[in-house]
Formats: structure tokens, C-alpha cells, sequence
């Protein structure tokens, strides 16, 4: 056996040895994985792209214009708009049209975000949730109502912004 | 070596040969150099209002307008230096201080030119932080339009469409500057057959669609590229669909029929294809009311029936709402399963005029009528009949050819008609003939109709010069009392100048219907049924070829209890036959009606079996337009429930009745029919050929009768927006069409003391239909004009086809007092 043979095992039992120390290291600390669902993290970081909400402003005005760039922007066309014109009697949006349907397919949805990008009124944006399941397709197919958050504010953006 | 009529010139450095006159812009577009455009259109002449299509052209100081320079030998030409650079630049910003911006909410925005010149020659940035010009919007102008004055960039471009492609100048600029606006003269709704037009050549979202408002985005639309259906012109049309539902029309440029443009019936006429009434299952009458049923139940009980009558006691009325394709498998259906000869489409055919006697159509290529040097229109309302072929009679006026019109009514195109001549309903006739004695001939002294006859010499000399005139007669000519005669006269001012005669007459797909062999006593493509007939049994099987009776004869048969079953397929004879009594009387003897529609007509309503049937929009197969030119069709959306293709219903049938019609495919019927019909091919044209005229059957003037306590003689005429079984489910037009309303001359709404607007009650010894008055010194004093077509006040329910004329009185609706 020569020398060069044994510095190559040397090396080769050092490399996996720093390996293992790698390892051995992470074994006594405490684990980083919750036990997910009884166990949840507080917050996901703040680029964090999770399931859609349709804003309001501070005045509860919608600010949907239902302009359907964020349709014709989606890559995975998980979006469906249809607008209508808004009346005096029935003024939904500021100027004169709104979405009178919006429908998002979460499941076709990749949260690549770009609909947000594309919006010229920041309606819609990307939330924090992250748990979305349904037992059935239809039950993914997230409509306006379900879009729509409850009250200014509620999907965690400022309804003062602008954009 | 040098052509003097070409001129050379070098464009970005690339040597360029034109036609001498050609503009720069022009110029650059054939060597394929984009120069931004807004105001210029090249169906007008330049303008130069915008400034957008600024150029470098060596030697000379400023920047130049391309639209508007014309080429000339030599010159050097730069589209995209630095300095032509910023100049765009600089437009641009200009346009843009006062544009909202509100792309989101625009129509437009997806379309617009301002968007993409903007995205592609534009600063990208605004200097100006001013406040933007802020108007009340949107306004509306009229049942079709929008217009949001804060996105007008000023163009003219709409201003222009009416004062010299429409000619009705509908709307204009108002104000100067900073307030420079569009609108219409006096601000009163927009009065026009061509308004939707300006919406398409608008390059920002100012004059928007009532009918489209926030309907769809451009990226939205899958665009069907078909033909419309509803005059006869046959303009090639593009639906644009979006999930499954027509969301608009748009013309699609063709030149040889409508070019560019379409007429307001074709952009908003569509929309009865998704009205709710749509007829979804088959039904049946049952103890005095309709039920649902299946096809199978409908089809054995048709079927049933049928069988159990001779063929020759079956007749078929309409066609020309089918496309070719199901018109043949209908007529091979009658002829050849049924075996009966008597099936005609043209149910609102006159039996004594000469309605039955001439092929319907036109002669001249609409494409031809811009270069024709002289137009004599008879008795024939072009803009409510055939919109489109107006647009090119206008081209042709205005480079000086001469227009005539002989009839009752001054028409909407006044303003570009060089002689009117305006005869009493009953005395076409002989203004015609003194027309044609004048046509190389010498005139002889005095007056006709209070006309000098030196008057109608003068324009007979037009007619007689002119190198390549045409010669319209439309349905008021036909149907008039004299009739025959007047269609005598033209046809021998036709033949004294050299020239076919157009016959202005047919509505929908007739033409295709004819062509088809939806005829009594003609075989597919107009051949003569002896001719034919062998080709047919080879083809068909067992062939009825004999002669059948025409719609009105049908109509007489079936009241004299000559007929088992009646079939209608594509028609509304209740409404469209001349004379509704007689219909009654018809459908009153006749045990079994059959109607094919898409809603539940006037006649469908007293059938007793109606099946659902798809339309136009919903079919694949091809038609025939006026002039005869073989146009494609395709399905823009499906129909709705289990409502089927004429065709398809005739071929089910024939399977019951123990004949196999099995066509897969329209292709398939189409190539029979090319078997059948020499010459036929897809965007060919098949010109009709009048038969030789016979002299008119001797009428005498016995119908010159003193009618006393009827007053006033009835004018019938046509019009391009009325409220029919379709129309009135098209909202955009029947807002257009308005209530049912009659034409009374001034001078008689005194006597009678009626205010415009007043409801007023017409009536014959037959019956009456109340309508609104309108006033109109556009008629002859004495005569009142109805329109067809508003099924609340048909029409025929005032005549008796016997008579040849209609008296009617007036009287004025007094509303009651309490």
C-alpha cells in the first residue's frame, strides 16, 4: 500500500467525518419542522404569496375597476372577470366600472403574483394564507364573495395606499 | 427611361418607386416603414390634424407631415432620425396631457393606436403636472353611442366618415381650442346608418359602443370571421366571441363588397342570436296551447302526417333565412321525399306584380358601382335596403357621376341626387316612359307629374352619355300599381343603353334560396325544370319536376282547402305574405302547419308543430349575396337547447319517410350543388338573368278609384331598422326602430290637426294599426308612408293584395279625458 493510497483514504475518511459532524451538530439541536397542522409557525415571511384577496378601499368602495389586465397577465389562466358598468344607484367602484364577476381557479393558480404586478389599482394581492384544501375542484374555484375581504384592511394591506 | 407617372425617391436610405401622387406616407407603408398615424385613413383624403407622422425630408427646414406631402422625384426621406425622433416624442406628450389615461376602464384599451404608438414611439414620460382637462362623462349620443370627450384627441376622423364616406354628417366639431369637442348637430341623438363605423376608426376610446360597453377585452374575443346575413349585400363580418356568446360585430375588410365598412344593422343587429325566447325543445300543439316534446316525438308526428298526405297537397314556404346548403337539402327534401313541385321562397312576393316574374338581384358588381358615371334608382330606397352598396354610390357620385331617382319619396340621399323625380303612387309609369322617350330620342314638349319634361330630357341625356350607367328598380317600384309598366320602362332604358337591369329586391339569403331551387318552376341554380331533370333523378332518386304554384298561389290553394300540410321553414308569412286576411284565411283551412324558427312568430304561434331551428350565426355553409357572389358562413356560437340546423331537420326527416339523405358535412352539400349548377363556386358570383319581359297584363286604370272616406293612397316601403321577429330582440336596433310610425305630410297633419308624435290610427276597409305620426314634407301630400316590418302594426293587415292600391284614413288618437 502505498503513501499516496493512504493520504487518499485519509482524506476521503476526514471528508465524510465533516459530513457527519454537520449532522451530529443539527441531531442536538431542536428540530426546525413544526408538527404541521397542530403546530403552526406565527408568521411566513413577508413576500410570502398566498391566496388572493380582492381589496377595499378605506370607504368600503371596491377597487376592482374590472380592467382584466391581471386575466390576460396570468400565465396559468386561472382568472375569469366580467365587468359592468356602474350606476349612481349602484356605484361599486370608483369610475365607471367594475368586476361584476371574478373568479380565481386556485388550483390552476402557480402564485407566481404577477396578476398583483399587472393591477393598476392594487386590488388584488397576494395574502398570507397558505391552507388552501377543498374536497372538491368547484370548491376551488374561489368567487367574488369569497375574494372580497370582509372589511378594509382585512387582507392586511393598508387601505389608505395608493396602489 | 424615366416613366413620367413614377417618381423615385429614397426612404431610410432605400430607393422607393411610386406612382406619381402618392404621399409619403404611402410610400413608406409600401416599402414597409411604419410611420405612426391617428388622423390620416386611407378611405379619406389626408388631413393633417393630428402631426403625428412627422418626417425628415432633405432640404427642406421643419419636420413634415407624410400623410399629407406627396412624393416627389428625388426626394430624401428620413422616418427615424433623432429629430423626427423627438418631434413624435413630442406629439405624443401634447396628445397625452389632456388623455385621461383610464386604459383600465376603456374599451379600447387593448386596441387602441394611441396605446401602441404611445408604447412605441413615445417619451414614456410626461412633463406636464397640470391638471388634465376634466369633462362630464360619459355622454350619451343616441341609442348606439358613448363618448367620452376626455379621451378625444381631435382627429376628425368620425367628423370626416360622415361628411364624405356616409354623407349624412352625423357628427361634427363644435367649439374652438382647449374646447374643441364632437358632437352631434344640435346635440340631438345621432341620425345615421353608419354611426358604428366611427367607432372602429376611432383611435382612442372616445366614441365607444353602447351595445359592447365593458362587455369584453380585445384578448377576451375569438374572432369568427363570417358573412352577415341580414340585409342581402353580404358584407363579410367578424364576430368576435367570448365564451360561446357574440359580444360583437365587426366589419372585415373585403373589397369587392363592403370594403372597410358596415351599416348599423349588421354591427348591432347580431345580438338576437342569444335572446332568451329562443325556441330550445320542439312543440306541439295540444288542446289549444304548446307543449314541450322531444325531436322524436315531433318528428314521428311530422312524418306521421306526411305519409298520410299525397305530395302534391304539401306545400313549403321560405328559404331565405336558410344558408344554400340547407335550401337544397329542402328542396331535395319537397321534390324528391315529398314529391310535391309547389315550394317558393319569396313569400312577400305580389302575385300581379312582376315580383314573381323577374330573378331577384343584382346584375352590376358592387364593386363596379364606384366607377359607374351615371345611377337611376327606381322606386328604390337604397340606404334602408342595402345600406353598404350606398357607400360605394356615394363613391361614385362624388367623383361627378349623376345620380336619378324616380319615385314617391324624396330619399335620405337627397342631398347627392342631381335630378329627383317625384311622381304620385299611381303615375310611375309614365314618368318612366317619358324618361325613356328621352333617351336618345327627341323629347317632346310639356310636363309629366308636374315635371318639365325638359328636366327629364336632361337627365336622359346623362343616362344616354354615360359609359358605364346603372340601373336599380327597388321593391316600391315593383309593387306599385303600375308596376309591370314601370319595370317595362326601365328594362327598355336598359336596353336602349346598353346596360342589365339590377332588381333591388329580396331580403336575407333569398338569392341562396333561389339558387338552392326553393322555386316552383325552376330546378337548383335556376335551370329550367326539364332541362334538369334527369341530372335530378340520378342524383335524388324519384323527382317531382313538375311546376308548382308560386307563394301566392299557395296561399290562395291552401284557403280554398286544397292543402294537407303547409311546411314553413325560415319565414314568417304572417307577417311578411302582402295581404294578412288571406293568410288567416290560409292558415284557417289547413290542417297541419309546420314552422322552422328561431322564435315564436306570428305564424309560429298558429302552427301546429314548431321546431327549433339554429340561425345564421350558428351554421357553417355558405350564401348568396344580392349581387351573387357565393359568401362563406361560420358558426360564431352554438345554438341554444336542442334547437337544429335547417338542414339536419329536413335530412331526419327524409329517414323517417324511408329516403336516406345523409349528408356529413355543408362541404359535401355544397359539391352536389356544384354538380348541379355550372359555375358555381366558393367566391365566385352567379349572375342572375332576367327572363324577357312580355307587355304588362292590361290593368287599365279602373284602380284610380275615388275611395271615398279613405283618403289617402298607403306607400309600403322597407326599412333598415325595424322591429320584426328578429330586429325586436336585437335591443340596440329596435331602440333604433322605435314604435311603429307612418309619414304624413305636413300639409295633411293640419287638416287632420295632429301633432307630431300623436298616436294615430290608419285604416283600410280591411283593417287599421295605430302608429306614431311623423311629419315629413318628403312625401306627397295626400299619400302616407308606412314601414313594413314593425310587427305591432303590420302592415298587411291593411291591404288587400286584389286591389292594387291601398286607401287609407287617419284618424288622430284623442287621449281619453277623465
Amino acid at each position: 500500500m502505498g503513501a499516496r493510497r493512504v493520504r487518499k483514504y485519509l482524506r476521503q475518511g476526514f471528508a465524510m467525518l465533516k459530513g457527519m459532524a454537520v449532522t451530529f451538530r443539527y441531531l442536538f439541536r431542536p428540530p426546525i419542522t413544526v408538527m404541521y397542522p397542530e403546530q403552526k409557525r406565527p408568521a411566513v415571511q413577508p413576500r410570502f404569496k398566498g391566496r388572493h384577496w380582492l381589496t377595499l378601499y378605506e370607504d368600503t368602495m371596491e377597487r376592482c375597476v374590472g380592467c382584466e389586465l391581471c386575466v390576460i397577465v396570468c400565465p396559468s389562466q386561472a382568472i375569469y372577470v366580467k365587468a359592468a358598468e356602474n350606476t349612481p344607484e349602484h356605484q361599486v367602484s370608483k369610475g365607471e366600472r367594475y368586476a361584476e364577476d371574478f373568479q380565481i381557479n386556485e388550483l390552476r393558480c402557480i402564485f407566481c403574483g404577477l396578476c398583483e404586478e399587472a393591477c393598476p389599482t392594487g386590488a388584488i394581492v397576494l395574502g398570507r394564507e397558505y391552507e388552501l384544501a377543498g374536497y372538491t375542484r368547484e370548491s376551488m374555484i374561489y368567487t367574488k364573495p369569497m375574494l372580497t375581504e370582509p372589511y378594509p384592511g382585512a387582507s392586511g394591506r393598508d387601505p389608505k395606499r395608493e396602489v | 427611361m424615366n416613366d413620367q407617372s413614377r417618381v423615385t425617391l429614397t426612404i431610410d436610405g432605400t430607393p422607393i418607386t411610386v406612382p406619381k401622387g402618392t404621399t409619403l406616407y404611402q410610400a413608406a407603408k409600401r416599402s414597409g416603414i411604419e410611420i405612426p398615424i391617428f388622423c390620416y385613413h386611407d378611405r379619406m383624403p389626408p388631413l393633417g390634424a393630428c402631426r403625428m407622422c412627422l418626417v425628415k425630408v432633405e432640404k427642406m427646414a421643419k419636420l413634415q407631415t407624410s400623410c399629407t406631402l406627396e412624393a416627389l422625384e428625388g426626394m430624401v426621406v428620413d422616418t427615424t432620425t433623432p429629430e423626427v425622433k423627438s418631434g413624435q416624442e413630442a406629439i405624443l406628450e401634447f396628445l397625452l396631457i389632456n388623455h385621461p389615461l383610464d386604459c383600465p376602464i376603456c374599451d379600447k384599451g387593448g386596441e387602441c393606436p394611441l396605446q401602441d404608438q404611445t408604447f412605441k414611439f413615445g417619451p414614456g414620460r410626461s412633463r406636464f403636472v397640470e391638471a388634465k382637462r376634466d369633462f362630464a362623462k360619459p355622454v350619451s349620443l343616441g341609442p348606439v353611442l358613448v363618448l367620452d370627450r376626455e379621451r378625444c384627441i381631435l382627429c376628425w376622423r368620425c367628423v370626416r366618415f360622415g361628411e364624405i364616406v356616409a354623407g349624412d354628417d352625423a357628427l361634427k366639431g363644435f367649439e374652438r381650442g382647449f374646447h374643441s369637442e364632437i358632437n352631434t348637430p344640435f346635440t340631438l341623438p345621432v341620425r345615421s346608418k353608419f354611426i358604428g363605423n366611427t367607432i372602429g376608426i376611432c383611435p382612442v376610446g372616445a366614441l365607444t359602443a353602447k351595445s359592447y360597453r365593458f362587455i369584453a377585452r380585445p384578448w377576451d374575443n375569438q374572432p369568427v370571421q363570417s358573412t352577415c346575413t341580414l340585409c342581402g349585400v353580404g358584407c363579410a363580418v367578424e364576430f368576435d366571441v367570448r365564451g360561446g356568446k357574440i359580444t360583437r360585430t365587426r366589419p372585415y375588410e373585403d373589397p369587392a363588397v363592403n370594403d372597410v365598412w358596415l351599416c348599423d344593422l349588421g354591427f348591432f343587429g347580431h345580438t338576437f342570436v342569444h335572446h332568451e325566447g329562443r325556441l330550445r325543445r320542439p312543440l306541439v300543439r295540444r288542446e289549444g296551447g304548446f307543449a314541450e316534446t322531444t325531436w322524436d316525438d315531433a318528428l314521428a308526428l311530422i312524418a306521421s302526417r306526411l305519409e298520410r298526405s299525397s305530395g302534391p297537397r304539401v306545400a313549403m314556404l321560405g328559404g331565405a333565412r336558410l344558408t344554400n346548403e340547407d335550401g337544397y337539402v329542402a328542396t331535395r327534401f319537397f321534390r324528391s321525399v315529398v314529391r310535391t313541385p309547389h315550394l317558393d321562397h319569396r313569400v312577400d312576393a305580389l302575385a300581379r306584380g312582376p315580383d314573381l316574374r323577374m330573378s331577384w338581384g343584382m346584375t352590376t358588381a358592387i364593386e363596379d358601382l364606384a366607377r359607374a358615371d351615371c345611377l337611376l334608382l327606381v322606386g328604390c330606397d337604397i340606404t334602408e335596403t342595402y345600406p353598404v352598396i350606398w357607400l360605394r354610390m356615394k363613391q361614385a357620385v362624388d367623383r361627378g357621376a349623376a345620380l336619378i331617382t324616380v319615385g314617391t319619396r324624396s330619399l335620405e340621399i337627397k342631398p347627392s341626387v342631381r335630378w329627383q323625380f317625384l311622381h304620385r303612387r299611381t303615375h310611375g309609369a309614365e314618368v318612366m316612359r317619358a324618361l325613356g322617350e328621352s333617351v336618345r330620342g327627341s323629347p317632346p314638349r310639356g310636363t309629366v307629374e308636374d315635371i318639365d319634361r325638359e328636366v327629364i330630357a336632361a337627365a336622359a341625356a346623362a343616362l344616354g352619355a354615360a359609359s358605364r350607367p346603372v340601373v336599380m328598380v327597388g321593391r316600391e317600384a315593383m309593387d306599385a300599381p303600375d308596376g309591370w309598366e314601370i319595370l317595362l320602362a326601365a328594362g327598355e332604358i336598359c336596353r336602349k343603353i346598353g346596360v342589365a337591369l339590377n332588381v333591388m329586391r329580396g331580403k336575407g339569403n333569398a338569392y341562396g334560396a333561389s339558387l338552392a331551387g326553393i322555386l316552383p318552376d325552376a330546378a337548383p341554380g335556376g335551370r329550367p325544370l326539364e332541362e334538369a331533370a334527369a341530372e335530378l333523378r340520378n342524383l335524388w332518386g324519384e323527382v317531382n319536376e313538375g311546376s308548382g304554384m308560386t307563394a301566392p298561389e299557395i296561399i290562395e290553394a291552401a284557403a280554398a282547402g286544397g292543402l294537407d300540410v303547409l311546411y314553413v321553414a325560415g319565414a314568417d308569412p304572417a307577417n311578411d305574405v302582402p295581404d294578412r286576411e288571406r293568410w288567416r284565411a290560409a292558415r284557417a283551412r289547413v290542417p297541419f302547419v309546420v314552422v322552422h324558427d328561431a322564435f315564436l312568430s306570428e305564424t309560429a304561434q298558429s302552427a301546429d308543430v314548431v321546431l327549433p331551428a339554429l340561425v345564421a350565426a350558428e351554421k357553417d355553409g355558405t350564401v348568396l349575396s344580392i349581387e351573387g357572389r357565393v359568401r362563406r358562413v361560420r358558426a360564431a356560437a352554438q345554438g341554444p337547447g336542442e334547437a337544429r340546423a335547417d338542414g339536419t331537420i329536413f335530412a331526419a326527416l327524409a329517414a323517417r319517410l324511408g329516403k336516406t339523405m345523409g349528408y356529413s358535412s355543408w362541404e359535401e352539400i355544397f359539391n352536389e350543388m356544384r354538380e348541379l349548377i355550372p359555375g358555381l363556386a366558393l367566391d365566385g358570383r352567379m349572375v342572375s338573368r332576367h327572363p324577357p319581359m312580355d307587355a304588362a297584363p292590361d290593368m287599365g286604370r279602373a284602380w284610380i278609384q275615388d275611395a271615398q272616406g279613405y283618403p289617402f293612397a298607403l306607400i309600403l316601403g322597407d326599412v333598415l331598422f325595424d322591429r320584426g321577429a328578429l330586429m325586436a330582440r336585437s335591443p340596440t336596433i329596435a331602440d333604433l326602430a322605435g314604435e311603429p310610425w307612418a309619414l304624413i305630410h305636413p300639409d295633411d297633419a293640419a287638416t287632420l290637426g295632429t301633432v307630431e308624435g300623436d298616436s294615430v290610427v290608419l285604416s283600410s276597409r280591411r283593417g287599421s294599426v295605430a302608429v306614431r305620426a311623423r311629419f315629413s314634407a318628403s312625401i306627397r301630400p295626400g299619400e302616407v308612408y308606412l314601414p313594413r316590418g314593425y310587427d305591432a302594426a303590420p302592415a298587411n293587415r291593411l291591404v288587400d293584395a286584389r286591389e292594387p292600391l291601398t286607401y287609407v284614413q287617419v284618424r288622430v288618437l284623442v287621449p281619453a279625458t277623465t
